[in-house]
């Protein structure tokens, strides 16, 4: 019998693509000015040029040093677009000024990914379930932004993401960092996410919760909560956050919060999930993640609570 | 555009025509390096774990141009005493069937010996995610890989 025919190039395997290796953000710009795609951690963008041949041209922009830098401050961080997760990850001081994009970052696939994806790359991705965007929200984060005639401009993360898979960047344009407010005095954030495998899987729901109290340490002053997977951006749930507001954090107005998110949610069904369980996931994560950053803002504060 | 990396200790200038491919094909198909497996080439499954200047990575997902001046080490790169503990931890517990998985598991047995983490405390478990096996159920593993600390 004749040998079997050698199977074809399997689907996955990646074309040579055409490489550049811009040395600082003009170069990078003239490329990106030129059409080429911009490689960061290379996380999805490989994966999609291993799986439909496209895109071809990639300029890779962890070779400009001004985009590798975490920059913390007392109050606030910027983030450049070559940062990996596990730099985020790791960084205890990142942690205490932004606790909720730690969690995301924390969970997205695997050690070997965070080691090779950015958080720019994240965002710029814009899946609904991209497990940084949440938090980036409560944290009011803003995308740097540069064209390719060196303009400047910052969008709000909410303004930045339009639909799954697109962004408000334009041809040419390059994201430098990301800039978020760090937590003032008596303020938490949080986020969690529910899969249905506990790693290398995508949200079916996630929530991100941020606030702050007044001085007596019981009412709440500031509220912002924010929800992935469960519609076609990650959406923000304003008027949950403001039923929060102004009033101590006692169960029945938390289970209140929790009931207005699940009814703001837009949640879909699909293969993963019916768009019920979806919002059941939803109520029950609000309730986590409000609890979990009143935590971190007023440790023992249900204690505080307790009558 | 040049690219000269240093695997497993010796320096390799990268051909052109590997620069815009994965890192995974040029360990395999130009420097015979077979230990590196592919899996699933979506970054899922771990099999093509290598360490990058110490730092576990998928070089199924890693363009082999963005590499240059790095230290790359592959399962045949690890230090054979350290092979010789790896392997007889496995053989006790149990924690190699077919075999595919194994050396992507070597290399993160061999950053975790090294101290390897993200953070402080974490466990086995929560640092293997990237790592699929089909075959063990994972607790042969996680087993072995507990005695080697
Ligand atoms: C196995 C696996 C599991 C995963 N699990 C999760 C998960 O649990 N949760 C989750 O949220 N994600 C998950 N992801 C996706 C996650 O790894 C990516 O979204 C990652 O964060 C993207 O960053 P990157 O640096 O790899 O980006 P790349 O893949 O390099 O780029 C992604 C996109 O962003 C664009 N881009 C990158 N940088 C810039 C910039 N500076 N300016 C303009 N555009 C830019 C690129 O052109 C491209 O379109 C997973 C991926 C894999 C392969
Ligand atoms: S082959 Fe790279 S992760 Fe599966
Ligand atoms: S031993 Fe077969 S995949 Fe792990």
């Amino acid at each position: 019998m004749p040998p079997a025919k050698s199977p074809a190039l399997r689907p996955s395997h990646l074309p040579p693509v055409e490489l550049y290796r811009p040395a600082d953000l003009g170069e990078l710009l003239a490329h990106a000015a030129d059409g080429v795609h911009l490689l960061a951690g290379g996380t999805d963008l490989v994966v999609w040029a291993s799986q439909c041949g496209e895109p071809r041209r990639l300029a890779w922009i962890g070779s400009i040093d001004q985009l590798q830098t975490l920059d913390i401050t007392s109050d606030r961080a910027h983030i450049g677009a070559a940062v990996t997760l596990s730099r985020i990850v790791r960084s205890g001081q990142f942690r205490s000024l932004a606790p909720a994009v730690v969690d995301g970052a924390a969970v997205v696939g695997s050690v070997q990914l965070r080691n090779q994806a950015t958080l720019v790359g994240n965002v710029c991705t814009a899946s609904p379930g991209g497990d940084t965007i949440p938090a980036l929200h409560v944290h009011d984060a803003a995308l740097d932004i540069v064209s390719a005639a060196g303009d400047r401009r910052s969008v709000k993360i909410s303004d930045f993401v339009h639909g799954p898979g697109q962004t408000g960047l334009n041809t040419g344009e390059v994201v430098t960092g990301v800039t978020l407010r760090g937590l003032g005095q008596r303020e938490g954030s949080a986020f969690s996410r529910f899969t249905q495998r506990n790693a290398l899987d995508l949200a079916i729901a996630s929530v991100a919760a941020c606030l702050s109290f007044e001085s007596d340490g019981r009412t709440v002053a500031r509220a912002h909560l924010s929800m992935g997977a469960v519609g076609p951006t990650v959406l923000d749930a304003d008027e949950a956050a403001r039923s929060l507001v102004g009033h101590p954090l006692e169960p029945a107005r938390l289970r209140n919060c929790a009931d207005l998110t699940a009814e703001c949610c837009r949640p879909i069904t699909d293969h993963r999930a019916s768009a019920d369980y979806r919002r059941q996931l939803v109520r029950t994560l609000t309730m986590d993640v409000v609890d979990a950053a009143a935590e971190r803002a007023i440790p023992g504060w249900l204690a505080v609570e307790a009558p | 555009m040049q690219v000269t990396l240093r695997v497993n200790g010796k320096l390799s200038e990268v051909p052109p025509s590997f620069i815009g491919r994965r890192l995974l094909d040029y360990l395999r198909a130009e420097l015979g390096l077979t230990g590196v497996k592919e899996g699933c080439g979506e970054g899922d499954c771990g099999a093509c774990t290598v360490l990058v200047e110490g730092q576990p990575m998928c070089s199924c997902l890693l363009l082999t141009g963005v590499l240059d001046g790095r230290e790359i080490t592959t399962i045949e790169g690890l230090p054979e005493t350290f092979l010789a503990q790896f392997s007889a931890a496995c053989a006790e517990y149990g924690a190699v069937q077919c075999g595919y998985c194994t050396p992507g598991i070597a290399v993160m047995a061999a950053w975790l010996q090294a101290g390897g983490s993200e953070v402080s405390a974490q466990p086995i478990t929560k640092l293997l995610e990237g790592n699929l096996c089909r075959c063990t159920g994972y607790q042969q593993i996680i087993e072995a890989l507990s005695a080697l600390q």
